[in-house]
This record gives structure tokens, sequence and C-alpha cells, in this order.
């Protein structure tokens, strides 16, 4: 009988996180709920059940006794056990010890002790309050089985799985044998509510709670001396708007004209606040500098190709690692990993764009891209050169790749940073000065914070956030190697089958991934929303990746499907640029969209509150300013941003 | 889960209210005193117990203090003691404070609390008993065998907004049991079917309801006094047109409960009780209280107040109906919590005396009026029982009224009538008055500071329902209103919904509909009350879904 293991979390809920003084979060106040995501795993797991002749399902945490409480609605949805890894000694884990602690819980319980077992691990994609996408892939990694990470819906079918992976603009079919580890995206079948019966069940069930002791776990495994990343800092970002600018005009023309004259000369910045100047400590003189890296050198990106083209986060990728490579010893090579099938024309690009040396593995068979196979040639070409810092761009596939391979080098991994810079790490303890390192800076906590994140483990892996970096200027006359390598593929790697490939019309993923999203609201109804479809057509034809989205009672009113919601109960994004037309302000939708780059309103009344929330505003029908908009995006406004596909 | 799925309990109580608890709580007590070993379950649709509970509150700690053991009752989760009581007549610029008030009215000495504390509280001490407390499920349905009650359903869940099951479909649970005690509070669900299944409310006058909105508000050091309680009435209202008025309460913690509280027997289609309560903390004597503080928390509800004369038979075969589902409030103290631990209690002596002799059907449970008629709910209820009925004539025709009453322990020269809210309303062609929104014409835009617009507060209440299920408004018959509530009456719920439920949506040919915004629904059932021809009727969502009061 195969066994459902559903690997959950609890979590402050998102809404009610604050962090107190000292930069911690405070979960005391905020009321806890399941993970979101690991929610949709859970129903993930119930709904694979119902495709299997019998199946036992658990569900496996690792956090404070407090935890019981997600662990007993998991037992009232219909799981049949529940398993908690407690112990005080685990405070301070990164991703890497709580994949490791979770794998060795589950090697406890009898799994992953080889490739002939029957069981399923379903997990969440990533945690509200951690967002690193990591641990599924770790677990996954110690475990040594194959994995699918970001699905949407899953399919059991002849003993294998089929799952639906959301990639960059659209989606995957995916064949896996069992055991297999699967993490899903809040997008398939949302969580079924508990029965009643099933809390009755749920009060009679003991949750089993084990300490490290239990599951033989060193101290040296866990907590902050196991984990091989550390956060070294966390400080503030000011996420208020500045004074909105608006339009001046008489007609829809004239005021266009001005809202493309305003976005150019920029919007309005709010006055840095004047941050406390870290005390700076005066190291004891007798302090020792630490380098330990153990000769290691050099930052090696990974070229990641889609359709036969280089993605453009991997483009971006080789600024930073130019920029590191600048400030490290002379000499320091950028080395980039090129995987597929006939891309020799494409490593020349990569030298063009910055790199020093472009290690290729040429292989009909690798055309497409594969955690197992590809995080296996990634640790040969690591045992091989030895890099200091390895870079992805945190993509579908890069977010899942690099933490696989970090368990392998025993590396932690720092998540979706936005900024990466050589510095050094004192600890005033020990009179050690840990340099150069790198230092991974992430946004946390809803983009309140800016973390820093120091690893001590060689490479040191980090994730870099589609978009944050310029493409690095292309030039020919840069000269560079190109060195094939031929890695040992294992077929035993070969087990995961791409069924299908689809990009394109980007599935319920696009508006996360849209650098525009244009809002119609209530306000915008009259014509149907047929000027907002439009206005997100012709800039899409302009080569911007744009979505069309709307505000709740639109939604009411079954114009606007329910996945295109935006706000408190629809999704919450963060494009480049926000256009919200007709859409008053309400604090529900604004939660939704505050995150945007840029925000335009349109909004026939000036006193809307949207006013208050945007950047860029215009006073007007909509029904006169969209087609005159619609027309400058057809003569090439693109709102400032880059024309791409 | 499996299709049958059914599960068997002594007792089940609807609803972890004060009057939920008391009753668990107490039957415990009962069960151990007479040896008898039984499954006493307690479900509550608010995700959370406290979750969907909102009042004043002062308390009246009598009740409580009989309840509870010495220790538990000393750990009660009071916020601070009444230390000063005002009542103040508002006039659109001033305010005078009343020199004395009626001695039913007087607070000195009970203790101000947040009624969620309260039953987060009193639920923990009911599960110390083996009461099995289970938030998060609702039940719409009551299971009958031979036209008897024999238990309850709860909702069928994972059905999307056209009824049709979806992937996540889980069908609800049976929960049969020997005895079922309601005590839903206002207006309660299953109250409303059973008292119409059994005519229960053939001998009484109709019940009349006030809606209730409520803030909590953290304040500067010094805008009040910790303790210091303060009754309004007058402005904005009018005491020919509208009965109620506001409150405000000083906590510890420069927190400040205010709150304020219209009869829903109103007569003009377009009176907006949120909005007037906006317009009533302009005021200077209720800004000043506020003043550069921030809004904590919002809610709202209805208060049955009819009184002794409104209230139901509360028993029939297999089950019993305690506190506001039975209308057991105080007037014109407005207060219930103390009465519904009562009724609780006295629920708790005639179910544990019923289970005993192995009868419970309605003569059995008689027992519960003769102990209710033995108690302060009489004894509180009884003297003002017209109270409320003459103060539908105004306010100062009716407080002369009910001045004679005070000296003839209730009595009137004449029996008033009551009528029900909605038939209160007049159509928008008939109602003479100068409509809500001419009166205040001027006090109408929201600052988001110390005045909110609707859908705002609903965000401080934290409300939440998954989109993904069937309407809980019914709308009885489309058709009917769109020629009665629409036409006729303006689409008053637009108006008296404190939530921005209802949007009287008007079309490019300019024909007018409803559309409802159920997800922003605070349970308050004004409209399941108010809505002229009783046009909508309010039933549970999925268990879980609603308001998420913390300290209401
Ligand atoms: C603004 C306001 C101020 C007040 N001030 C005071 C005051 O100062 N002093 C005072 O003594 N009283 C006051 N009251 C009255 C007092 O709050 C009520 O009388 C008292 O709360 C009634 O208790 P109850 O248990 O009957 O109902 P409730 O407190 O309403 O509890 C009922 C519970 O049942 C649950 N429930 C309902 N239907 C279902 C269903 N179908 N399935 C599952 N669960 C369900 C509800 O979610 C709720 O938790 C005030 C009321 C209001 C609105
Ligand atoms: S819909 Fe009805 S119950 Fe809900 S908030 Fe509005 S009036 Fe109250």
């Amino acid at each position: 009988m195969t066994t459902i293991i559903s690997l959950m979390k609890q979590v402050p809920l998102p809404s009610q996180m604050r962090m107190g003084e000292d930069g911690l979060m405070d979960r005391t106040k905020a009321k806890s709920i399941i993970n979101v995501d690991c929610s949709f795993a859970l129903e993930a797991g119930l709904q694979l059940k119902s495709m299997m002749k019998g199946a036992k399902l658990i569900v496996c945490s690792m956090g404070p006794p407090s935890f019981e409480q997600s662990l007993k609605t998991a037992i009232s949805m219909g799981y049949d056990e529940a398993y908690l890894l407690s112990d005080r000694r685990l405070g301070g884990s990164d991703t890497f010890t709580t994949g490791f602690a979770l794998s060795r819980m589950l090697k406890h319980l009898g799994f992953g002790k080889g490739l002939n077992e029957d069981f399923i691990v379903v997990a969440g994609r990533q945690t509200s309050d951690g967002d690193t996408a990591h641990v599924p892939s770790q677990v996954a990694e110690n475990l040594g089985i194959p994995q699918a990470t970001f699905l949407e819906n899953v399919e059991f079918k002849n003993s294998t799985i089929i799952a639906r992976r959301i990639i960059e603009g659209g989606y995957q079919m995916l064949k896996l044998p069992i055991p297999c580890t699967l993490s899903f995206t809040p997008t398939g079948i949302p969580p079924r509510r508990p029965t009643l019966s099933g809390a009755v069940k749920a009060r009679n069930t003991q949750v089993t709670v084990f300490n490290t002791d239990d599951i033989h776990l060193e101290d040296s495994q866990i907590g902050l001396l196991g984990s091989p990343t550390i956060v070294a800092k966390v400080s503030s970002i000011r996420s208020e708007r500045a004074p909105i600018i608006m339009s001046q005009g008489h007609s829809g023309e004239e005021l266009v004209k001005d809202l493309m004259k305003n976005m150019k000369s920029g919007k309005n910045s709010l006055e840095a606040i004047s941050k406390k100047e870290a005390k700076k400590v005066e190291m004891p003189s007798d302090s020792e500098k630490v380098d330990f890296r153990n000769g290691a050198s050099g930052i090696l990106t990974w070229a990641e190709v889609a359709n036969g083209k280089l993605s453009r986060p991997s483009l971006e990728l080789l600024t930073p690692a130019v920029n590191l490579a600048h400030s490290l010893e002379e000499g320091t090579k950028v080395r980039t990993l090129l995987i597929g099938s006939n891309v020799q024309e494409l490593a020349k690009e990569l030298i063009y764009h910055g790199s020093d040396e472009v290690i290729i593995v040429d292989d009909a068979r690798l055309q497409e891209y594969r955690i197992l196979l590809f995080s296996s040639i990634f640790a040969q070409v690591i045992k091989a050169y030895k890099p200091e810092i390895a870079l992805f761009a945190a993509t579908t596939a890069g977010r899942e790749l690099a933490p696989r391979i970090g368990v392998k080098t025993k590396s932690g991994v720092t998540a979706d940073c936005t900024a990466l810079e050589i510095g050094e790490h004192r600890d005033n303890k020990k009179k050690i000065v840990y340099a150069p390192i790198l230092e991974s800076r992430r946004p946390t906590y809803g983009e309140s914070k800016l973390a820093t994140i120091i690893g001590f483990v060689c490479p040191q892996i980090s994730t870099a956030r589609a978009g944050t970096f310029e493409v690095p200027k292309r030039d020919e006359e840069k000269e560079g190697l190109i060195t094939p390598f031929t890695p040992e593929l294992n077929e035993q790697d070969f087990v995961t089958e791409i069924l299908e490939t689809h990009r394109g019309e980007g599935g319920l993923s696009s508006l996360f991934e849209a650098d525009v999203i244009v809002t119609g609201g209530r306000g915008a109804l009259s014509d149907d929303m047929i000027l907002i479809k439009e206005l997100a057509s012709a800039l899409n034809t302009q080569g911007v990746k744009c979505e069309w989205a709307s505000s709740r009672p639109v939604v009411d009113l079954g114009v606007c499907e329910y996945a295109r919601q935006i706000g408190q109960t629809g999704k919450t994004v963060r494009p480049k640029v926000y256009i919200a037309v007709g859409v008053s302000g309400a604090i529900q939708h604004i939660v939704g969209m505050k995150e945007s780059e840029s925000i335009i309103a349109i909004n026939k009344n000036a006193k809307e509150s949207i006013f208050a929330n945007a950047d860029f505003g215009i006073v007007g029908e909509y029904e006169d300013i969209l087609p005159a908009l619609i027309k400058e995006v057809k003569n090439g406004f693109v709102f400032g941003l880059d024309k791409d596909k | 889960m499996n299709s049958d799925d059914t599960i068997s309990t002594d007792v089940l109580i609807v609803g972890a209210g004060p009057a939920g608890l008391s009753s668990a709580i107490h039957l415990a007590d009962e069960f151990q005193k007479s040896g008898q070993n039984r499954r006493i379950m307690v479900i509550e649709k608010g995700n959370a117990v406290g979750a969907h509970i909102l009042s004043g509150a002062i308390l009246k700690t009598d009740a409580l203090k009989e309840l509870l053991s010495e220790e538990e009752y000393t750990n009660l989760p009071f916020d601070c003691e009444v230390s000063s009581d005002k009542t103040l007549k508002l006039s659109a610029t001033g305010a005078f404070a009343l020199p004395f008030h009626p001695p039913v009215m007087d607070n000195m000495g009970n203790k101000i609390t947040s009624l969620c504390q309260i039953c987060r509280y009193l639920a923990t001490l009911a599960e110390a008993r083996g009461v099995e407390v289970y938030a998060g499920f609702a039940v719409n349905e009551i299971l009958y065998e031979n036209d008897k009650v024999i238990g309850v359903k709860t909702i069928d869940t994972g059905v999307n907004y056209q009824g049709e099951k979806q992937k996540n479909y889980q069908k609800g649970t049976s929960v049969l049991a020997r005895i079922v005690i309601l005590a839903e509070g206002t207006r309660g669900t299953l109250a409303k079917q059973l008292k119409s299944k059994f005519d229960l409310r053939k001998d009484a006058l109709p019940q009349v309801y006030s809606l209730g909105i409520k803030e909590l508000w953290s304040v500067p050091e010094g805008n009040i006094k910790e303790g210091a309680v303060y009754h309004t009435f007058g402005y904005p209202l009018d005491a020919n047109e509208e009965f109620g008025g506001g409150f405000v309460y000083g906590l510890k913690d420069n927190k400040v409960a205010l709150g304020f509280a219209v009869g829903l027997d109103y007569a003009d289609p377009s009176f907006d009780t949120h909005a007037a309560m906006q317009v009533w903390k302009q005021h200077p004597s209720i800004a000043k209280f506020l003043k550069d503080g921030t809004l904590i928390e919002f809610g709202a509800k209805t208060i049955p107040e009819g009184g002794w004369n409104s209230m139901p038979k509360p028993y029939t075969d297999n089950v019993l109906i305690v506190g506001d589902s039975a209308g057991m409030v105080a007037m014109p103290a407005l207060k219930g919590v103390h009465l519904a631990v009562t009724a609780g209690m006295c629920a708790a002596k005639a179910v544990s005396k019923a289970l005993l002799n192995d009868d419970t059907s309605e003569k059995s449970l008689s027992y519960y009026k003769e102990l209710i008629d033995q108690s302060r709910i009489y004894s509180e209820m009884y003297p003002y029982r017209n109270f409320r009925a003459v103060m539908t004539q105004g306010l100062y025709v009716g407080g002369l009224k009910f001045g004679i009453q005070l000296l003839t322990n209730g009595a009137c020269l004449f029996t008033p009538k009551l009528e029900h809210d909605n038939v209160a309303s007049k159509k928008v062609s008939e109602y003479t008055g100068v409509p809500f929104k001419k009166r205040f014409e001027d006090k109408l835009t929201f600052d988001k500071k110390l005045t909110f617009d609707k859908v705002t507060s609903v965000f401080y209440s934290g409300t939440h329902h998954d989109e993904e299920q069937p309407i809980h408004l019914h709308v009885n018959d489309i058709e009917d209103f769109s020629e009665v509530n629409i036409k006729q009456y303006g689409t008053s719920c637009q108006y008296f919904c404190p939530a921005d439920v209802y949007e009287a949506h008007i079309d490019k040919e300019g024909k007018r509909s409803l559309k409802i915004h159920a997800e922003n629904c605070v349970h308050c059932k004004t409209c399941d009350i108010k809505a002229p021809n009783s046009a909508i009727t309010w039933m549970t969502p999925y268990g879980g879904d609603g308001p998420q009061y913390q300290n209401l």
C-alpha cells in the first residue's frame, strides 16, 4: 500500500505578520494557519489517495508544539497519522538543516531506504514566512528520490504520477515514478474543509512527537550549528508610497501625453529615512582573518535554455557575477555552465555578455531541463572546477535546482536575492573575520525587510530574483573559452519523463509574471472590460508581458473569472507597472497590489482612495483615456519597460 | 469521507456564545452531580470560539458567579470595573449630562469586558469538564424523525457558486442527539426554523431588534479614563423617528470600546445605521475620545429587544432554545449576557433531569420554563415587558409611559403592540420625513481616520468567506424583490446592511438589480430581519467563514 507523506508548516497569518523591534518576527501576536501552499499539498495528497486503491496518509511537520493544532486539522481533513519533530535545539535551523532534519524523520519512519519503496512525499511549494521553496528539493535529494516542484495538479495513472508543473509562461506535463517528492502551488484544487466527524477523529488522535534524540540527530547537524547559512542582519524597507503625480490636460489625448511625460521624469520618491548607523564594533586587534574558501575560486552561473534560447534571467545573472568577480582577487573567473542540445551558438552569446568561460554539456538527451540530470551534472562540474560561488536565476527551474545541488555540496542556499555583494563577517566571540564572503540580500516578510544572508561552505549558492539585474551590454569583441565537459550520466536519472512542454498563453501563473497588469474595477464596466483587454493585448503585441485582471466587484458581477481577482481574497501581485482603471482603492484591493513598482490610477473621481496609493494618476472617464493610451502603446509607448521576447 | 457520515451524542449545543457555553459547563456539572456519564458537544460556526461574538459589554456578574467555581470566577478576563457612569443627551452641537439615570440603567460595580475573551475562557472551562467544543462548523439543517428533532447536519462543503460539487466536496456530518440546545444568538437560523415549524411564537408578540455596531480603538494616553462609561441618546437620531443611542467605554491600556445601536423599527427606507454611527463619532463629545487614535476592530450584530412579551416558547420535544435566540435580553439596559448564562443553567438543570428520567419530551422539558420563571430572567424582564413597545411611539411619549410602568411594575394603561421591524419600513414614496442622506448631507464623506466607509470597516472585522460556495444570503423571490424591494423601497438593504453586502446595481440601460457581495457579511442578521416582505433569508455559510473578532 502506498504511503502518502505530506510535509506541512504552520505559519502566522500573513496579514497579521509583524516584526518585533529586534528585527525578528514576532509570531506571538499573529494567528496561526496552515501555510497556504501546504494546505494545497494536503488536498493533493487526499486527491492522490482517491485515485489509488487504498493509501495511507501521514502528515509530518517540524516546529514548536503549537504546530499540533494544524496537524490535527490535517487529520480532520482525512489524514491518518501525524508526526511532529519538535525540539528547542532545532531553533535557528536554515533550510538546509530543515530539509535534513525532515528527511531524517522520514527515514526514522522507515522511508527513503531505496528506490523500490512505495511512498510519495507531497509538500507546499514554499512557505509564506520563508519564501524559499528549498525544502521539497532538499528532502528529495536527501532521500535520493526524483522530484517535481511547482505543481498545479497531479494524477495517479498506471502506478506513475502525471504532474502538471508550472514553468515560465506555460506548463509542462511530467511523468514520475514512485517514490518521488511533489511540491504544490496554491493554484490547484483548494483544500477541503474538515468535516465534523473528521474533527472528532482528530480530537481522539495523538500526534506523535519526536525530539532530536529520538531520530538520532546530533547537535552538530541541527540548529545554528548545523546550518551552513546564517542571517547576518535585517534592515527595514520603507514601503509607503510617495505623493502621486497627477496628469494635467483637457482631453484623453492630452492627459495621456502628460502621463507619458511624467513617467519619463520618474515618480516621486520618499526621502530616504536615515537609518540608524549600525554601531561600528571595534574588532579586537588580535582577531584572525580566515579565508574559508580552501582554494575554491571563481563564480559559476547557470545558463537556462528555454525554447532553444537563453532565458533572459540567466543573462541578467551575469551582471552580479561579473561585479562579484571584480570585487574578488584579480583573475577571478566567471564561468557559465550551459547544458542542452546544439547549444554551441548560445555559448558565444554568454561570452559576449560577460562570461569568461562557458562549460558546455551538449547532448541530444539534454534538450529540456530535468532536475535529476542537471543537478548531477552540476555537482560534477563543481567538483572539477571548485567555484567559490554558484549563482542561479530564481526561475521555477533555478529555485528547485539550486537547493538540490546545495544538498550535494553541503552548502546552504539563499533564495530570491535582489543584491549580491562581497563583504566580510566578524565573529567577535571567536575573534575571527571571515573574508571574503558573499553577502546575499533578499526581501522577507512580505517585502518589508531586507535580510542579509551569508554562508560558510563553498560554493556559496544564491538564486537571484528575475528582473532585478540588468542584462549586461553585449560586446562581440569580448573573448572567452568554450570548454566541453562530458559528465557521467546515470541511467537512473532519466526516470522522470517530460510528456509535453507548453509555453505561450500562461495559465494561472501569468499574473505573477506579467510586467504590466491592467486592472478594471467597478468603474470600468460599461464596456464589459473591452478597453482593458485591448490595452493588455496592445502591450503584448509590443513585446511587453501584460495581463489583465479585476477587482472583486467585477468578479462578483461575473464579468471576470475569480482567477484574475487581485486583492486580499484574490492574488497578490507585484508587476513593474500596475494600471488600475476604475478601481476605487478599497483597502482589500490595495493589499494585493501595493508592492507593484509603479502604480498608475485612472478614475473619474479624484477623491477615490486609489489615488493615495498610486504614483501616477489621471482623473477622467476611462472611455476617453484608454483609447488614447492604446493608441500611444500601438505607437510604441510601453511605460518605460524593455520590449522583450 | 464516507457517504453516511453520522455521529451521535447525548447533548448537542449549537453556538458557543455565553448561552451555549454556560449550558455546557453547567450540564457537565449537573451530570457529574447526578452520576451520569454523558457526551456533550458544542458546535460553533466561527473559526474559533469568540470569533463571532460581539457585545458591549458591561457585565452583571451575578450569573457567572453562580456558574463557576470561585477560582474560575476570579480568573475571568474582565477588562476593568466601571468607575464612572454618565448618560449624555446629545444635540447637534452640544451635550447635556443627565443628573441621574433610572436605577435599572445604573452600571456602577459592573465589569467591562470583551465578550470574545470571556467566551474563549469559558470554552476552556467547558473543555476541562470533558465537553467537546468544535469551532469552525456551521449547521443550517435540523434533522427530524416523526416530526421530532433528532439532531442537526453540518453544511456540505466543496460546492461552487452554482451549487455544483467540486473535487474537494465534503458531505456534511449528521449529528444525532437526544437533546439539542439552540444557542445561536440573535436571530438563530435553526431557532427560526424551529419556531416556525412548531409555531413556538404563537403566544408571543413579534420580536423586534436593534442593530448594534461596535468599534475598538487604541487612543493616546489621557483621552479617556479606564472604567469610564458614557451612554448617549439624541443626536444624530431623531427622537420621533429612531430609537437608540451610543456608548463609549474606557478600557485599560488606552483602549476604547464604542458602539451605536438603533432599533430596526425605523420607517425611513434609506436609514443607514453604519453611517449614523460615523456621524455620531464626529460629534465633539465623542470625537474627543478618539482624537489621534486608531481603529483596531469593527463589528456589528443585532440584539433582540422585544423583551418578555416577545419571547417564544423556548422548548419542545428534544430541543431547547437559550439566550438571544429566545429573546432573553433585559431592556432597557440592553443586557443579555447574564441572562444567557442564567438560561444556560436553567436549561442544563432541565436537560440533566430529563436524561436521568429518560424522558426528553416537551412535557418533561417544560421544567426549563418553570426554572426560567423563577429566575432573574423573569425578575429582570417581566417588569419591563412593555418598555420597547411604548418606545415605538417615540422617545418622549414612550419615555413618559415607561416612567409610569416603573411605578406600576410594568403594567400599562393599555397593552401596546409591537410589529415586525420590516413592516415598520415605509416605501420611498410614502416616507414623509427627511431621508437620511439629506439629513446628514455634509457629514457623509469619511476620512478613514475618524470615520470609515463600510468596506474599510469590514476590513477591520477580519471577515473572510470562501468565494467558492453558494451565496449564503437567499433572495427568496427575485422577481418579487425587484418589484417590491428595489422599486418601492429603493433597495433599502444597501443602506441597512452595515457591511456593504448589497449593491444596487444599475446597468447600461439603467435597469436596476441587486448584486450581493456575500464575502463582506459580518453575520449581523439585519437583512433577515429588516428586508421588506421578508425577502432575504440569512443562512450560515461554510463553518469558519465570517468575521474574526478578537476583542469585541
Ligand atoms: C452592540 C451590543 C452591545 C451589547 N452590550 C451588552 C452589554 O453591555 N451587556 C450585556 O449583558 N449584554 C450586551 N449585549 C447583548 C449580549 O451580547 C447578548 O445578549 C449575548 O451575547 C447573547 O448570548 P448568546 O450566547 O445567546 O448569543 P451569542 O453571543 O450571539 O452567541 C451565539 C454563538 O452561536 C454561534 N452560532 C450561531 N448560529 C450558528 C449555527 N447555525 N451553527 C453554529 N454556530 C452558530 C455564533 O457564531 C455565536 O458564536 C450587547 C449586544 C450588542 C450587539
Ligand atoms: S448581509 Fe445581512 S447579515 Fe450580512 S452584514 Fe449585511 S445585513 Fe448583516
